[in-house]
C-alpha cells in the first residue's frame, strides 16, 4: 500500500491563481523524497493538501490517499494523526507559550493520559536534541532552537508520513547540518519541500521538481539534479556537492 | 528595538521577596486590596496610607527598580488624571478627585507589582486552575504568544521603512507609522490563518 497517494489533484486559490494542474505521484512507505521547484511552483500548497488543510471544504474526490484511505470530511482526523506537517514560519507553529506545552498540545488533542503525554514531550524533545528545554519560553529560543521544537510537537503525535516545508531555510550552516542529521534518523516516510539542493542529494533518493503547478520531473535525485539543463529550466542549479559525488 | 522589547518582558530570576510567592496567592492577595481600596469610605485616608506604606515596603522587599514602576505608572496616568478631573466639576470635587486619584494610583500600583513579579505563564496557569472559561484562557494565551511576534514584525517594518525614508518630518514619520499599522493588521490576520492551520494539523477540533 502507498503511504501517499495523489491522483490528478487541482487546486486554484480564490483569486483564480490555478496552484496546482493536475498532479499525480506515489509514495511507497519509508521513501525520503525531496520536491523542488522555483518559489510560487506550488510546493506549500501541495503541502497543505496532504494534510487536508486545502481545500477549504473536503469533497472526498479521492485525490489525494493517505496509507490507502482517500481524504474526506469524515476521517480528517485520522488523516491527520497520520501526516505529521512541519510548517515554514516556526513561529507560526509555535503557539504555545513554553516548550513543554507546545509538544504536548498534539499529544493532548488525541485525547491521551497525563503520563503518556508526559513520556512522549520527554521523549521527542530528547530526539531533537532540546532535552531541558521543556520550561523554556517558545519566544524567546534562537531560530534553529525553534525549528527543533516545531519536529519536536509533531513527532510527538507519531506521524507515520512527515511532511516539512523548507525545514532548513533561514538555519546557519551547523544548525543545518544538524537538522539534516535529525532527520535522517527518523523512520517515518518524509516529503520535503526545499531549496537545500545538497538536503535533496544527501537525504533523498527521489525527487520530485514542480514548476506552475506541475510535475515536471519524478526520479532518482543524483539523475535529475545532474541534468543542468533541466535544472536550470526551472530556477535550480546542479549542486556542487554533486561534483564529488562518483556516478553510478 | 527588538532585542530591547523582549529584555523588558523577561522576568529576572526570581530574586526578590514578591517573586517568590505563588502566582495563585499573589492574585488573591491582589484582588483582595484592590477591593479594599475601591470600598474604603471617604475619610478614611489613614487606611489608604497604610496600604500605600505596604505597597513600598514590598516594593523595597523585592528589589524593584522604583523609577521603572513609575515610568509604567504615567504611561497610564493621563486615565487616572482624566476621571479625577471630571470629578472636580462636582461639589466639594477636590477632595472626591483627590481621593478617586489616589485609589485608582493605589489599584494601578498593586497590578503593576502583580504583573511584574508574576511571568505571564505562570498567571494563565492559575486563570486556568481556577476554572476560567477554556476560550477565555486560550485567547488569553495566544494573545501573549503572539504579542512578541507582531511587536518585533512590526519593528522589523518599521526599521525597513526608516531605511529608505530620507525626510526627517515629523508629519511624514506619522504617515509611515499608519500604514505600518495598516499593513500589520493584513500580515496579523494572514498569519491567523496559518496558525490555525498548524492547530488543526495537529489535531486541534
Amino acid at each position: 500500500m502507498n503511504a501517499i497517494e495523489v491522483t490528478n489533484l487541482k487546486y486554484c486559490y480564490r483569486d483564480g491563481t490555478e496552484a496546482l494542474r493536475g498532479i499525480s505521484f506515489r509514495v511507497s512507505p519509508g521513501e525520503c523524497i525531496a520536491l523542488l521547484g522555483p518559489n510560487g511552483s506550488g510546493k506549500s500548497t501541495l503541502l497543505l493538501h496532504l494534510n487536508g488543510l486545502l481545500p477549504e471544504k473536503i469533497n472526498g474526490d479521492g485525490a489525494v490517499k493517505i496509507s490507502g484511505e482517500p481524504l474526506a470530511p469524515d476521517n480528517l482526523e485520522k488523516i491527520r494523526r497520520q501526516v505529521g506537517l512541519v510548517f515554514q514560519d516556526p513561529d507560526d507553529q509555535l503557539f504555545c507559550p513554553t516548550v513543554a506545552e507546545d509538544v504536548a498540545f498534539g499529544p493532548q488533542q488525541l485525547g491521551l493520559s497525563e503520563t503518556e503525554i508526559a513520556a512522549r514531550v520527554k521523549l521527542s524533545l530528547a530526539q531533537v536534541g532540546l532535552a531541558g528545554f521543556e520550561q523554556r519560553q517558545t519566544h524567546h529560543l534562537s531560530h534553529g532552537e525553534k525549528r527543533r521544537a516545531c519536529l519536536a510537537g509533531v513527532l510527538a503525535c507519531e506521524p507515520a508520513v512527515l511532511v516539512l516545508d523548507e525545514p532548513t531555510s533561514d538555519l546557519d550552516p551547523r544548525g543545518r547540518r544538524e537538522f539534516k542529521a535529525l532527520l535522517r534518523e527518523i523512520p517515518a516516510t518524509k516529503l520535503i519541500a526545499t531549496h537545500d539542493l545538497e538536503l535533496a542529494v544527501e537525504l533523498c533518493a527521489r525527487t520530485i521538481i514542480l514548476d506552475r503547478g506541475e510535475i515536471i520531473a519524478d526520479g532518482r535525485t543524483v539523475e535529475l539534479l545532474s541534468d543542468e539543463k533541466l535544472m536550470l529550466a526551472h530556477g535550480l542549479e546542479r549542486p556542487h556537492i554533486l561534483h564529488h559525488l562518483h556516478p553510478h | 528595538m527588538g532585542a530591547h522589547h523582549h529584555h523588558s518582558h523577561r522576568h529576572p530570576p526570581a530574586h526578590g521577596f514578591l517573586h517568590r510567592l505563588a502566582a495563585g496567592f499573589k492574585l488573591a492577595a491582589a484582588l483582595a486590596l484592590i477591593l479594599t481600596v475601591v470600598l474604603l469610605p471617604r475619610g478614611q485616608w489613614p487606611a489608604l496610607l497604610v496600604i500605600a506604606a505596604l505597597l513600598f515596603a514590598l516594593i523595597f522587599a523585592s528589589r524593584i527598580s522604583g523609577w521603572f514602576l513609575l515610568k509604567r505608572m504615567l504611561l497610564l496616568e493621563p486615565l487616572v488624571l482624566g476621571v479625577a478631573g471630571l470629578m472636580l466639576l462636582q461639589p466639594d470635587g477636590l477632595a472626591r478627585g483627590g481621593l478617586a486619584m489616589a485609589k485608582a494610583n493605589l489599584c494601578l500600583l498593586v497590578t503593576l507589582l502583580l504583573s511584574q513579579t508574576t511571568p505571564a505563564t505562570e498567571m494563565l496557569r492559575v486563570l486556568q486552575g481556577l476554572r476560567v472559561p477554556w476560550l477565555f484562557v486560550t485567547t488569553l494565551t495566544l494573545m501573549h504568544r503572539y504579542l512578541f511576534v507582531l511587536a518585533d514584525e512590526a519593528e522589523r517594518m518599521r526599521r525597513a521603512r526608516a531605511s529608505r525614508t530620507f525626510t526627517r518630518g515629523r508629519r511624514f514619520q506619522w504617515q509611515t507609522l499608519s500604514s505600518v499599522v495598516g499593513q500589520l493588521f493584513v500580515r496579523a490576520s494572514e498569519r491567523a490563518e496559518r496558525i490555525y492551520s498548524a492547530m488543526c494539523a495537529r489535531g486541534w477540533k
